[in-house]
């Protein structure tokens, strides 16, 4: 079992993993929050066209995925301020526009297994300077978003009000969108386009069915993410699976535990209830049989 | 000396697109009021609030609030919003109350700063002047329309705000919640002073709290006259020219000074000495 950490590559496949597992949830909670649950999709999928520009003209097709995810972030930010009662729309156009890139120009990439390397990820297959990059990135997101923590949870909360207590709301959504392009960007490269989104998003939905408060969700988030990426890279190993989606099949069915222990701690809950009232009940006074 | 009204309006005039909601409009609401604005729907009471926080730019006019022009205002902690469906809006949220009402302490807290012990402690005051201090850890989503109205007055309170505007507070909560949400702001407006102002439907239930009711109708404001035998508590006795310009009801003579009009007088008569609101 331990001699998956005999390989250099397995090491860096965790190291990756782990890190990737802790700044998606934390990202994607307030993506969904923002009832923005589907910015990953639009986000990775655009990302795809920056791999293929990168491809195509000879640059690091990271540094194309970064530089589209980023027009993508705040593309959708701008169409979301102009139409904010319809904010989902602005994530259905930039998605129209990245997959429309995206399958335009991966028709000119020469090399189609390194363009198809990013709709799938090869966590374990990564270069050290990749390694490097993820390990960068992820300390910046995480000590941003742990210092943002409350300014952005007062944001998806209600931005409005959160403007008129003195929140500095242009400064720190443009601070998380550059920080969820940068998230998105590198989570493709090592987990896959296709799959950064649900790892965006699953965790999260398992933190709200368990959670009692907003930071247990978070915690909750990130632990699923945590146990779910360890759990599917193990899995990839031993019966010689995808890993990006071994991952994302491990974090569904985390969910799917969340699911059953919540219906079941409701189910005792409600028995509970049933019991103590029952108990409560008067009994028939004595002698009303007789009346 | 210069009285300092809490909110002065001055010929403001609004529109969406090129149609007029607010044409002209002038008021007063002075310290101490606790003032309802009615009106249908659509003729732009909720607009008027947002005019009022500055979230909307008007096309003319003046707001000051508090003496200062709502352009200049920074710190709009001493102002408490409690929007339309805020209560509903949160409860889909997966945040504990004492989380939501921190997020009102903001402006105190400070831009990067952590949360601090003196700063639950106010939180915990503010759930104890609206009756919610055992729900501190609940999620929002767990408690009642009424309750969770009650949070999100706290979420204002926490700041002691000296005025609040309260956007349809009363939609969607039962009757019992109801009363008990305006015996709460009735409280504040007497012990604490707190200047309230309060778009509703529910005149009928709010009215023996207010002081003074706004009706907003073709373009304008105009104030309607609480009869004082409805109300609960005793406000500052209001002159006659308190109310020089109103909507009469009776004559339909647009606005005009109540005092002078002959078919008003004679519709107060008529019923009994009260008002025709």
């Amino acid at each position: 079992m331990f001699d998956i950490l005999q390989h250099a590559f397995m090491q860096r496949a965790f190291l990756v993993g782990i890190l990737l597992a802790i700044i998606i949830p934390c990202i994607g909670t307030i993506v969904v929050f923002k009832r923005l649950s589907l910015m990953g999709d639009a986000l990775s999928h655009t990302s795809l066209a920056g791999v293929a520009i990168g491809l195509l003209f000879g640059f690091d097709p990271v540094l194309g995925a970064i530089a589209a995810c980023l027009f993508a972030a705040f593309g959708i930010e701008a169409i979301r301020r102009r139409i904010p009662k319809y904010s989902e729309l602005s994530i259905a156009v930039i998605l129209s526009v990245g997959v429309g890139l995206a399958g335009l120009l991966s028709g000119f990439v020469k090399n189609a297994s390194s363009f198809s390397s990013f709709l799938f990820g090869s966590i374990v297959a990564i270069s050290d300077f990749e390694t490097l990059l993820v390990v960068i990135v992820s300390v910046l997101v995480f000590g941003l978003f742990a210092l943002l923590y409350k300014e952005l949870f007062y944001i998806a909360f209600d931005e409005q009000a959160a403007a008129l207590s003195g929140v500095p709301v242009k400064l720190v959504n443009t601070l998380f969108t550059i920080l969820t392009a940068a998230t998105v960007s590198i989570a493709a490269q090592t987990i896959g386009a296709l799959i950064v989104s649900s790892m965006m998003v699953v965790p999260v939905a398992t933190g709200m069915l368990l959670a009692r408060s907003y930071r247990q969700n978070l915690v909750i988030a990130i632990s699923s993410a945590v146990i779910s990426t360890v759990s599917g890279i193990i899995l990839s190993y031993q019966f010689g699976t995808k890993p990006g989606a071994s991952i994302v099949l491990s974090n569904v069915a985390i969910f799917l535990l969340a699911l059953a222990l919540r219906g079941a701690r409701k189910w005792i809950s409600r028995r509970n209830i049933t019991t103590k009232s029952a108990r409560k009940e008067p009994s028939a006074p004595k002698g009303a049989a007789d009346v | 000396m210069e009285d300092i009204h809490a909110i002065t309006v001055s010929d403001l005039s609004f529109g969406y697109g090129e149609s007029l909601l607010l044409d002209q409009v002038s008021f007063t609401v002075r310290d101490g009021d606790f003032a309802a604005v009615i009106g249908s729907n659509g003729t732009g009471k909720s607009t008027m609030i947002k005019l009022l926080l500055g979230l909307l730019t008007p096309i003319s006019g003046e707001i000051r609030i508090l003496g200062k022009s709502v352009g200049q205002i920074r710190d709009f902690s001493r102002i408490g919003y409690v929007p339309q469906n805020s209560g509903h809006d949160a409860s889909s949220f997966p945040a504990t109350v004492e989380e939501i009402v921190l997020s009102g302490l903001y402006r105190e807290i400070g831009f990067l700063r952590p949360v601090r012990k003196k700063h639950k402690l106010r939180v915990a005051e503010a759930l104890a002047s609206v009756g919610m201090q055992d729900h501190v850890s609940d999620l929002m989503g767990e408690l009642s329309g009424g309750q969770q109205q009650r949070v999100m007055l706290a979420r204002v309170l926490v700041n002691l705000p000296q005025i609040l505007l309260l956007d349809e507070p009363t939609v969607g909560i039962d009757a019992v919640a109801v009363k008990s949400l305006l015996t709460i702001l009735h409280r504040l407006n007497i012990e604490n002073k707190v200047t309230i102002v309060m778009v509703t439907h529910d005149l009928d239930v709010c009215a023996p709290y207010l002081n003074r009711v706004f009706c907003l109708t073709g373009h304008n404001f105009a104030e309607n006259r609480i009869p004082e035998s409805v109300i609960v508590h005793a406000h500052p006795p209001r002159e006659t020219e308190d109310l020089p310009h109103i909507h009469c009801a009776a004559c339909e003579g647009g606005p005009h000074n109540r005092a002078e009009c002959a078919a008003c007088v004679s519709a107060h008569a008529e019923n009994g000495g009260t008002d025709h609101v």
